[in-house]
């Protein structure tokens, strides 16, 4: 049928039977979205240099550019350290440090959740114009991100200098905890960037619950502070994501169950967003 | 060597009318049986493709005809792999590029030739290889000046120029148009038409959805006719242009 030159009338399904063999085999769901994943990550150039572009747009015009992170951050922690460090009894050499420390990580990780809600509904026109891997979206989100932490950090080692902390080896053991960190953005991001084209109130009722744990979580008040509580706050993944940076960052000893709670909690993430991204992949088009 | 291969495709759009499509109504509904649960979920499925099967082959000019929603968009859309329809099988292989909208990927605040590059990202084209064809695009736009001005200030003809521009400086092996060329003067539209029967006259496919019959006459040999997402008609473009004549 396929040489058929005349008019063919596809009212009946029937009209086109037994051309099925022209087709290849589907593949499948999970190799579906396995392929976008690793298509996706081997365009580095193309999500590095679309998260860049979303930088210099959020700052076009302005003098300091995206160095205005750097500056805010710094207004911050001279505002909220001298005042909480009363507070808390605390010297400012010891809580400066601690709070900048802190503070890295968690605006990371805050900024990398509210944003993952956006993953795919920001990228929008593209999607319903340009058949990319979705993937794509998702690694764009973290690195721009990554882009943003590593603004923040432009202050870590003057801080670090300032209040004289020790420089140890441990130091080193930030690249890996930031890899992990970055694992956990992405499935974060794939996870609520398809939720959340599909329900528009989830991004708000995620940015409520972000600013919730940046309380309860001890980011900017010594986990010491709290009594009995520490037993139980001591097993919250945000604490054990920020513990694995800021205490090799203080030349002090990670607590042993950060790393594990943290690898279990990436481990079983990373496969509910992995299997929510199966299921309803090829949905974002039509949802966002 | 190129090949599109369509079997009994269907595209269903949800329609979350504005409040189903909040998680609230969803929650709520789950604990309040009745009423309220049949309007939370009262969703609207649109047909916009209905059993739609076709073949096109190496080197052969594809037109979509019909009137307005009749699914020509959708179907296009179906053909670059945005959509993957709700039924049906969709076999395609070579580079599609799909022209759907002039100024996707374009930034308004970056200046032509910037977007000559940026434009090239979203076609999967490293930017590095892009600059070598920053030239050919501009010269094929023959914007002069504007190029090194916003895209911002450009009028919409000036927009599909440069974006059909750079759109078809690499062949394509499926080029997949939707009529927004229109937008552009009678002139651009010529020099449009040349290059695409360069692409064709080697290996290539185009197709084309337009509701202008003239177009579609004079560009491709076999056509579809689309009408509420079902293909009324589909083989040599006389013979269906006179059934959606005679339809009309």
């Amino acid at each position: 049928m396929s040489t058929n030159s005349s008019l063919e009338y596809a009212f009946a399904p029937s009209t086109v039977a037994g051309a099925e063999a022209a087709l290849l085999p589907a593949p499948s769901r999970v190799a579906e979205a396995l392929s976008d994943l690793l298509s996706g990550f081997s365009r580095a150039w193309m999500w590095s240099a679309l998260a860049y572009q979303d930088i210099r747009l959020r700052y076009r015009g302005s003098l300091l550019g995206p160095f205005w992170i750097t500056l805010t951050n710094l207004i911050m922690l001279a505002a909220m350290g001298t005042i909480y460090a009363a507070l808390f009894k605390m010297e400012t050499s010891t809580y400066i440090p601690f709070l900048m420390t802190g503070l890295l990580v968690w605006q990371f990780l805050s900024t990398t959740v509210n944003e993952g809600c956006f993953t795919f509904s920001a990228a929008q026109d593209v999607i319903q114009q340009v058949p990319l891997p979705f993937s794509i979206q998702a690694y764009r989100t973290v690195y721009r991100n990554l882009i943003v932490l590593a603004h923040n950090a432009v202050i870590i080692p003057f801080g670090l200098i300032l209040f004289r902390i020790p420089v140890t080896w441990h130091v080193l053991e930030i690249f890996p905890a930031l890899l992990v960190l970055c694992v956990n953005g992405l499935w974060i991001s794939l996870l609520l960037g398809t939720v959340s084209a599909r329900f528009r109130d989830v991004p708000p009722i995620v940015a409520n619950a972000v600013q919730v744990v940046f309380f309860i979580t001890p980011i900017f008040w010594p986990i010491d502070a709290v009594g009995d509580w520490k037993r139980l706050l001591a097993l919250s993944p945000v604490y054990a994501a920020i513990d694995v940076v800021r205490t090799p960052l203080l030349g002090q000893a990670i607590s042993p169950h950060s790393w594990p709670i943290l690898l279990v909690c990436t481990a079983v993430g990373a496969a509910f967003g992995l299997g929510f991204f199966v299921r309803f992949r090829e949905r974002i088009a039509y949802w966002i | 060597m190129p090949s599109v291969h369509l079997r009994h495709v269907c595209v269903d759009f949800p329609i979350y009318q504005g409040s189903s499509r909040s998680l609230k109504k969803i929650l709520i509904s789950g604990t309040t049986k009745g009423n309220l649960a049949r309007d939370a979920f009262d969703r609207v499925n649109v047909r916009a493709l209905s059993d739609v099967s076709f073949d096109v082959e190496n080197g052969e000019r594809f037109g979509i005809i019909g009137p307005n929603g009749a699914g020509k968009t959708t179907l296009l859309k179906v053909l670059a792999g945005i959509y993957k329809p709700t039924q049906g099988r969709v076999s395609i292989s070579g580079r599609a590029m799909a022209l759907i909208n002039a100024s996707v990927g374009l930034n308004p605040d970056a200046t032509g030739r910037e977007n000559i590059i940026l434009r090239g990202m979203y076609m999967d084209i490293h930017p590095r290889a892009m600059r070598r064809h920053v030239d050919a695009v501009a010269e094929f736009t023959e914007l002069d000046n504007y190029l090194d001005m916003p895209v911002r200030t450009y009028s919409s003809g000036m927009m599909v120029r440069l974006a059909f521009a750079i759109s078809t400086c690499i062949r394509p092996e499926i080029l997949v148009l939707d009529e927004w060329l229109a937008a552009g003067d009678a002139q651009f539209l010529a020099k449009a038409q040349k290059r695409m029967e360069e692409f064709v006259s080697g290996s290539s496919i185009v197709i084309l959805a337009s509701h202008s019959l003239d177009l579609v006459r004079q560009w491709c040999r076999r056509a579809i006719y689309l009408r509420q997402g079902v293909a009324l008609a589909i083989g040599p473009v006389e013979d269906v242009i006179a059934s959606y004549a005679a339809a009309l």
